[in-house]
């Protein structure tokens, strides 16, 4: 029985532990922001990286995931005799919490294990450490701008997920299903106001720093050997899955 | 066999001006486990030092106690006149930056070619002309014979050519002080024998000084000026090359003939063999 306890509390210890060290890093991050932000350069090579790379993956699932979306609501509104509220029932939720919570587990994913790996991997092989003996703070040179260009990132990719989304909606209840193309835009154009909208961009932008702060954190800190990289990347996947199903829980409290 | 230590013969390190780094007293442990204790080392000015010792003694950690990277738990790590342990950071950077490191890997940026790699420090530090930063770059890779791999990048290099990058790499700033991890470690004879010279004439052409951390006894010897022998956590014995060959130390002369048996032992300390073999309670 104390054993067992005795697991849990060293649980928890080590839990809290581990916060405690990301929220650290999580303010040597913002107190270095504002230096690398004068090298924008670097940012804009990490946009690039983590967003214009992930395009492909966040369209294609956008798209599928509209579809399906189209299948389902007019399966449902029909029961109703609502189809044409189809445009307005997807628009919704793909604003409010579809289109921000998928972009984030895609990022996770594809640019979140991407980070964490090539941070590890450059702890396993020395990267870091000769920078900082070459005077060259990694904070600044490395990790900041993977963070800036996840956080820049994460709202586009949001937009353009619930996008091509809306697109694959309207492409199987307007032409596959026979929703009325009028009725379908006029609805949503009428129901959806400038604060939906908001709401996805600010919890896109609000899991983009969740998910790069996790990615960089444990790629940094990721054990320099080939097990440690490979934990680090697991836990970049299962940590920002688990965060941002938490935080859209609380954004979406405070924002009803 | 239990192992026996002769005195160390480590030279006072007093004369810190003549020194261009210097370890005095230096406890130093990882997680409770002793790495040094009461260790003194001077590197003199100008010269090619060696830091020789078993596999596990803690050579490269002593190369991170003088880059600043690590702490001693005790004891004064001085570089250039000055206490690593009471640099603010801006200072600890300044000093970096009179400083050189090849790793054992080579540790170059695998997202960037051997050309930008050379360049990245001048990038980091200093605002030059791009013409500028091309001829030094260019002047560094010659310097080491790789002028021709410059748009090369760092995956379609050998080991020992990655070294030698590494090398261009570390000298493109002009450091007063270059440390080598293991410089020689898994090169082909030629290539060992070109970092090798390498070593020796950048040390003298650029009037620097070098600490080469090493277990490769033959090859050193060849280059080294003075050198230090680490093992259970202090020098056991230091001089030139010549002297250690005489030293009486039975550690030192293990060392130096390469034997695989002897007060280092072969074994890692186990239960009696037979006993063991014979124990079931143990599992497989």
């Amino acid at each position: 029985m104390n054993g067992v306890v005795g697991e849990i509390a060293g649980s928890v210890r080590g839990f809290l532990e581990r916060v405690g060290a990301m929220t650290r890093f999580f303010g040597q991050v913002l107190w270095n922001s504002p230096a690398t932000l004068l090298r924008f350069r670097l940012v804009v090579e990490q946009v690039y990286n983590t967003g214009a790379l992930s395009l492909v993956i966040i369209m294609t699932c956008g798209l599928f995931v509209g579809m399906v979306l189209g299948l389902q609501g007019h399966d449902l509104l029909e029961r109703f005799g609502s189809e044409d509220a189809l445009g307005v029932g997807a628009a919704l939720s793909l604003l409010k919490e579809l289109g921000p919570v998928v972009t984030a587990l895609l990022f996770a994913g594809r640019a979140g294990t991407a980070l964490a790996s090539e941070l590890g991997l450059m702890r396993a092989t020395d990267q870091i450490s000769a920078m900082e003996i070459m005077a060259v703070d990694p904070m600044r040179r490395v990790v900041v701008p993977r963070f800036l260009g996840g956080v820049i990132a994460m709202p586009l990719l949001t937009a353009i997920f619930i996008a091509v989304a809306l697109y694959g909606v309207q492409l199987i209840g307007v032409q596959l299903l026979g929703v009325d193309q009028g009725q379908f835009w006029s609805q949503m154009r009428g129901a959806v106001e400038l604060g939906d909208v908001n709401e996805g961009l600010i919890k896109g932008f609000v899991f983009g720093i969740a998910c790069s702060l996790i990615a960089v954190f444990e790629g940094y800190n990721a054990a320099p050997t080939a097990e440690g990289v490979g934990r680090a990347t697991t836990r970049t996947v299962v940590v920002s899955a688990v965060v941002t199903l938490v935080l859209d829980y609380i954004l979406t409290a405070l924002m009803l | 066999m239990k192992q026996t230590l002769e005195p160390a013969g480590a030279p006072t390190a007093a004369a810190d001006a003549n020194n261009v780094a210097a370890l005095h007293g230096v406890d130093y442990s990882i997680d409770g486990k002793p790495i040094f204790h009461k260790l003194d080392i001077a590197i003199r000015r100008g010269e090619v030092t060696a830091i020789m010792g078993p596999s596990g003694t803690g050579k490269t950690t002593l190369l991170r106690l003088i880059t600043g990277q690590l702490r001693a738990d005790a004891g004064r790590v001085v570089v250039d006149g000055r206490d690593v342990a009471q640099l603010s950071r801006r200072e600890l950077y300044a000093m970096r930056r009179r400083m050189g490191m090849l790793f054992q890997n080579g540790a170059l940026l695998t997202d960037l070619d051997v050309f930008e790699n050379v360049a990245f420090p001048l990038r980091e530090h200093a605002r030059l002309p791009e013409r500028l930063v091309r001829s030094l770059v260019l002047s560094k890779l010659h310097a080491v014979g790789l002028r021709g791999a410059a748009r090369l990048t760092p995956q379609q290099l050998s080991g020992g050519m990655a070294r030698r990058v590494a090398l261009a790499r570390a000298i493109v700033m002009d450091p007063q002080l270059l440390l080598y991890d293991e410089p020689f470690a898994g090169l082909d004879p030629i290539s060992m024998g070109v970092v090798m010279r390498l070593i020796r004439s950048l040390n003298d052409a650029l009037g620097i000084s070098s600490i080469v951390v090493t277990h490769d006894v033959r090859e050193i010897s060849q280059i080294a000026d003075s050198s230090y022998i680490l093992s259970d956590g202090r020098v056991v014995a230091s001089g030139t090359p010549a002297e250690l060959r005489e030293h009486p130390s039975p550690v030192v002369h293990q060392f130096m003939e390469g034997l695989a048996d002897g007060p280092v032992t072969f074994h890692y300390p186990a239960p009696d063999y037979p006993a063991q073999l014979l124990d079931r309670s143990e599992g497989a």
